[in-house]
């Protein structure tokens, strides 16, 4: 469960932008994958298993409120004001403040993706998984995933373009 | 030149050059292609910046709070759910 614990809540703060919301879907995640262990096929990934069900509870939640692509204004401070790990212990304080704005613009673009594309490319550049793992793990066709990460991509560097301009 | 060295790059393959596990025969049209080219160090830039975003935690308690509503199997057949 530790291994999992990040990267499910993660997704889930990304999917709904909203801290509590987030660790209740979590929270479900994990019961129902610990009380339905038994029906776990191992053909399939766990890993795989494990995101399908995270994603199904984000998705059935999203539809029920009928949240689509919401603006980053009311986001919750952590994730606006998320940095990219830079993971470099001689930044200087000018590169550490502009690895913050970079953060939290790739953050605001991310949230305006329609959700679909948001798991995609979640799944595949933030968590890296592969793109048939990502197929099984949404129930979508493999041309439907690579399709929503080419647009995702678009979506992304053009909103991180016009930042810029 | 072949076909192939004419083709430009399409996304998988970009995809493939950020990982560097672009196919050799691939290579020299990236190299001769300043329009790929340019996707492709900007798709690199996109990917890298991804994989660098800060992964959260749910709060303290968390595991607790999960373990606390598993049913767990008895040796009678039962549950210890809570």
């Amino acid at each position: 469960m530790r291994r999992y614990e990040r990267p499910i809540f993660s997704l889930l703060y990304r999917m709904m932008r909203d801290r509590a919301l987030a660790e209740d879907l979590a929270q479900e995640t994990f019961i129902k994958v610990l009380n339905g262990i038994k029906s776990y096929r191992p053909e399939f990934k766990f890993s795989s298993w494990i995101f399908k069900i995270a994603n199904n509870a984000a998705i059935d939640h999203l539809r029920k409120r009928s949240v689509d692509t919401l603006s980053m204004d009311g986001a919750p401070d952590a994730l606006a004001a998320s940095a990219l790990q830079l993971g470099d212990p001689g930044e200087s304080p000018l590169q550490a403040v502009e690895a913050r704005e970079l953060g939290s613009a790739i953050e605001r673009a991310i949230a305006r993706l329609r959700p679909e594309y948001r798991a995609c490319i979640l799944l595949r550049h933030v968590e890296g998984y592969a793109y048939e793992e990502i197929a099984q793990m949404l129930d979508l066709p493999l041309g439907t995933v690579k399709t929503y990460i080419h647009r995702a991509r678009n979506e992304l560097r053009g909103l991180l373009e016009d930042r810029r301009a | 030149m072949t076909e192939t060295h004419l083709q430009h790059l399409t996304p998988d393959e970009i995809e493939l050059w950020a990982q560097g596990l672009l196919p050799a025969a691939r290579a020299p049209h990236l190299a001769q292609c300043v329009d790929c080219l340019a996707t492709a160090e900007r798709e690199r830039k996109l990917f890298l910046q991804l994989a660098q975003l800060e992964r959260f935690g749910p709060s303290a308690g968390f595991v607790d709070r999960v373990m606390a509503q598993i049913r767990i199997a008895t040796p009678s057949g039962g549950f210890n759910g809570r």
